[in-house]
């Protein structure tokens, strides 16, 4: 049985302008040791997917259907004290905004060892130092930095610390939104290193979400890419990056520039992703779609096995 | 010893830095203690000829954005003189100073704050053309209708009463495009453009870019982090390392054949995107930075694998030719092999483990 | 094609402005503060409006000089006096309609008179820094901590009794640096945005730069703060004139409190000494749910909220 099995899930949001349908019918599944990356453009549905996996939308959204399996347990149908135990334990979180979610008025030391002893409140102090002093090991921080508040880190030394912070319960899945997204491309590389070598270490799922594609192509054994509330392609990261079925990872594969191989003209995609306010009756993408029809308008695509492993929501392929 | 300006030789140059710095004191204590120097740009000299896309890159606290700043004389430098088309710019008042605002725009990086969220499209495109006092006001409509079909926004009909937070991303910053090119400038210093936005927006960015270079025959300044946009976008690349200049060439021999620890570094840690049969790996980072001798000696000496200490740590290097019309600040940069030579090519890391 | 951009060629035919305003006048219709605030505004509105009827109707319903022959003491209120009559035998409803017009002039002309002095002062400091903020700010401070009823009191017992408009003067002279400091704050935050840098690259002098792209942005501040300036001005004048400092030649709802406490009818005659208190605090809340609905019309963090993703 897979870790994480997502099936139809759909998330709405309450908006002065009416229901905003984030995300609309969305299915994976993440088996235990492996990693998922969801790419698209902001707007797309992936953050919430994250907050959602986290039990922590915003208070105007909710689920409206299906299901979050996590070993068999549906986190949909959680209560918010069920849900409290699950998050950190189960599932944990590498914020998009890292660098804000340290408190900068405590030294990092005593917020590590609280939101461990929330959860672990049958530790003692040593015991509870010892092990932030482990997880410190673990993410290469420096133990002479463990007492420091966080404003004397730098940024990468902070997001370290909260991928620590993370991993601190030992969970089975790590959801990292937009982890990199401030760092500099050298401290981006050597966290991306990290974290995919923490997870082969400890066998746990991660869900990256990025709107960088070289960056999720660079971890992750899977893509889901999405558009518009929607999965549109999904398979593993050479099937999707290699061989891109639907036009819409084509059109982002191809108007993203590489630094090595031949260098190609970009293709921009036009336009704009459409308002997700109101029902869409046929395809997303069919405003911007080369290869649209007059019936990609009217109805909705339908799921295509293109390779084994490798779907694509488009009925062209 | 400080630094030379790059050997290089640039025929029909616009805009030239020479030997110029930027010197930051932050606030100390109550008592004025514990204010710090802070070095953002060091006797960096430049020379960028007309008509081409020039990168800056490098990493934040490099100073690339200061120099682009020093450029549109949004600050002044420390030291040092500013040539735009040999004449001498570093402090120009008045009259002169207007005449220079409108040879010489800049883009912004994040369009989400560089547009007033309470001035419509329109009021913003013609800003530069109200506040120069180009041509017939009663134009003014006409040519921002025009400048904002040039940078794709069309109907132009359409965005032209509309304000900041009722467009996207990619499209802001296509509206900051459009009113910086709306005077004609002649040069166009573009910082950071596409790192705010999505992913996806970029390639529109860059198209628009080269469209603005093609069309207007504008002199473009492009700064960024992103080696691979560099390669993309630019004629030549200067690589910046905490205010000093680095190395220097045109983009692809940068890119392919890199001379200077800090560029293959950076090329390193940039992640590949693509068929990569053989990419190299320099491994040229220390992981942990170690300790600087010596103030005099090279800036990059404290992270550098390849650095050996009684030279690096002591002298200022010199330039080093590493390609045609490429140079590198490093003792072992050279030509054709030494520094420069790649480890055997890694296979393929896209795909992961 | 999606519901928006079939929409937006409407959209753009609209004014931007209008489409602004309904928006806000929608996020405040939804706001149950708001509402209140503004419908008791409305009927104190009404009331200083209709405070022009009662003395046309009949002399002796002029709210100063209008007297009963028949009464010409306190009364309790009845069919010919609605809310009875005071000391002299004065229509009591007459001159709370005319309390009202007065609350008005006074609150809504002392606060503006801050609100523009503040925001002058503050941008100018804010924008130009250095010496000229410090000299201003220092002014500012100096004038804040001054007790404004006390001070007043003084230049009352100095100088005699006070014309309305001076007072309104006096008010809006002590009142203008808090603003001004917000304004300042404001103005500080606004000169690091990108877009006045923007704009300097664009060209634009000093001047064209504070009033075209800080003051729009510093005004709808400037308004939420005049709100609230607006209670103070009304409390201060209510005090003034209930210690005896009002204009003896208006009738505002702190004389009428004067005129009770002055005869001795505190205790005795709650049929004139309620209407004007509770007029006074209704109208001080009202103000400050106004202006409360309006901070969260204009707080960009609660409107984007449901917006983004």
């Amino acid at each position: 049985m897979p870790l994480l099995c997502v099936e139809n899930l759909c998330i709405g949001y309450h908006t002065k302008k009416g229901l905003l349908k984030a995300v609309e019918g969305v299915s994976f599944s993440l088996e235990a040791g492996s990693s998922l990356g969801l790419v698209g453009e902001s707007g797309c549905g992936k953050t919430t997917i994250g907050m959602a996996l986290m039990g922590l939308l915003p208070p105007n959204g909710a689920i409206s259907e299906g299901r979050i399996l996590l070993d068999g347990v549906d986190l949909a149908q959680l209560s918010e004290e069920e849900l409290r135990q699950v998050r950190w334990r189960d599932v944990a979180m590498i914020f998009q905004a890292a660098m804000n979610a340290l408190n900068p008025v405590q030294r990092v030391s005593w917020q590590m060892t609280e939101a461990i002893s929330t959860h672990r409140p049958e530790l003692s102090k040593d015991e509870l130092l010892r092990q932030v002093e482990g997880l410190f090991q673990l993410v290469g921080l420096p133990l002479a930095r463990l007492h420091d508040f966080p404003h004397q880190y730098s940024g990468g030394m902070k997001q370290r610390a909260i991928i620590a912070m993370a991993l601190a319960l030992n969970p089975k899945l790590i959801i990292a939104d937009e982890p990199t997204t401030a760092l500099d491309v050298v401290v981006q590389d050597q966290i991306l290193k990290e974290t995919k070598a923490l997870q082969e270490q400890f066998n746990m799922g991660i869900i990256f979400i990025s709107h960088d594609i070289s960056i999720v192509a660079e971890v992750c054994h899977h893509i889901g890419v999405m558009y518009a509330g929607q999965l549109v392609e999904s398979g593993s990261t050479d099937q999707v990056f290699y061989a891109p079925r639907h036009p819409y990872t084509q059109a982002l594969v191809n108007s993203f520039p590489t630094l090595t191989g031949e260098k190609k003209k970009l293709t921009p995609i036009p336009g704009e992703p459409p308002n997700l306010i109101g029902t869409i009756p046929g395809c997303r993408f069919c405003d911007r779609c080369p290869r649209s029809e007059a019936f990609c308008k009217l109805e909705p695509p339908q799921w295509q096995e293109v390779e084994a492993g490798h779907r694509v929501l488009c009925d062209h392929c | 010893m400080s630094p030379q300006p790059p050997p290089i030789n640039v025929t029909d140059p616009i805009l030239a830095l020479e030997r110029v710095s930027r010197i930051y004191f932050t606030k100390g204590n109550i008592f004025g203690r514990g204010g710090q120097r802070v070095v953002a740009l060091n006797q960096l000299s430049l020379t960028i000829g007309r008509g081409e896309v020039f990168g800056l890159v490098g990493e934040s606290g490099s100073g690339k954005t200061t120099a682009g700043r020093l450029i549109v004389r949004l600050e002044e430098p420390d030291e040092g003189t500013i040539r735009l088309e040999g004449k001498d710019i570093t402090h120009l008042k008045g009259r002169q100073m207007r005449d220079y605002r409108r040879r010489v725009q800049m883009v912004f990086q994040d369009p989400y704050q560089s547009l007033n969220p309470q001035v419509s499209i329109a009021d913003s495109v013609a800003e530069p053309l109200i506040t120069n006092r180009i041509g017939d006001p009663r134009d003014y409509l006409q040519r921002v209708l025009e400048v904002l079909n040039t940078v794709g926004l069309s109907p132009a009909e359409d965005f032209v009463y509309r304000f900041p937070h009722q467009l996207s991303g990619g499209q802001r910053q296509r509206v900051a495009i459009a009113r910086a090119i709306v005077v004609q400038p002649g040069l166009l210093v573009a910082d950071e453009p596409t790192s705010m936005l999505d992913a996806s927006y970029s390639a529109q960015i860059f198209d628009i870019l080269l469209g603005v270079r093609g069309q207007m025959g504008a002199t473009i300044i492009f700064i960024t982090h992103s080696l691979a946009a560099a390669r993309y976008l630019c004629d030549r690349i200067a690589v910046i390392y905490h205010g000093h200049l680095m190395e220097i060439g045109p983009a692809a021999s940068v890119i392919a054949n890199p001379k200077h620890p800090y560029t293959q570094a950076l090329i390193d840690a940039t992640p590949k995107f693509g068929r990569c049969e053989a990419v190299p790996v320099y491994g040229t980072l220390l992981s942990a930075p170690r300790e600087a001798a010596d103030l005099a000696g090279c800036p990059f000496f404290p992270r550098c694998r390849r650095a050996e200490r009684l030279l690096c740590s002591r002298s200022y290097p010199d330039w080093h030719p590493a390609g045609p019309e490429q140079v590198a600040l490093c003792h072992f940069a050279q030509p054709d092999h030494g520094a420069g030579a790649p480890a055997p090519g890694e296979a393929c890391r896209l795909g992961g483990a | 094609m999606s519901k928006m951009l079939k929409a937006s060629p409407q959209l753009a035919r609209r004014h931007p402005w209008q489409e602004r305003l309904a928006e806000d006048w929608r996020v405040f219709r939804g706001n149950l503060l708001g509402r209140i605030g503004m419908g008791l505004l409305i009927l104190f509105g009404l009331m200083a409006v209709c405070s022009y009827i009662p003395p046309m109707v009949n002399a002796m319903y002029h709210p100063m000089t209008g007297v009963d022959p028949l009464v010409l003491k306190a009364t309790p209120p009845s069919l010919r006096h609605w809310l009875g009559t005071d000391f002299m035998g004065r229509d009591i409803f007459s001159q709370l309609l005319a309390g009202a017009r007065v609350a008005f002039m006074v609150g809504v002309s002392a606060a503006f008179m801050a609100v523009v002095l503040g925001t002058a002062f503050g941008m100018t400091a804010g924008y130009m820094g250095g010496f000229t903020e410090t000299v201003l700010m220092r002014l500012a401070d100096m004038i804040m901590v001054m007790p404004t009823l006390l001070i007043i009191l003084m230049l009352a017992a100095l100088f005699g009794k006070l014309n309305i408009w001076t007072i309104v003067l006096m008010i809006a002279l002590f009142r203008w640096p808090s603003v001004s400091r917000v304004i300042r704050a404001q103005t500080l935050s606004l000169k690091q945005r990108p877009f006045i840098d923007a704009a300097r690259v664009a060209g634009a002098s000093h001047t064209r730069i504070i009033f075209r792209h800080i003051m729009p942005n510093v005004l709808p501040l400037a308004f939420l703060y005049m709100t609230f300036r607006v209670t103070a001005a009304i409390v201060i004048e209510a005090g003034l004139a209930f210690l005896g400092f009002g204009d003896p030649g208006t009738v505002s709802w702190g004389m009428m409190l004067q005129w009770v406490w002055k005869t001795g009818h505190m205790f005795t005659a709650p049929y004139w000494l309620l209407p004007p208190g509770i007029c006074i605090s209704l109208i001080t809340l009202s103000f400050y749910m106004l202006g409360r609905a309006m901070d969260e019309v204009l707080d960009p963090r609660l409107r984007e909220e449901g917006q983004r993703e």
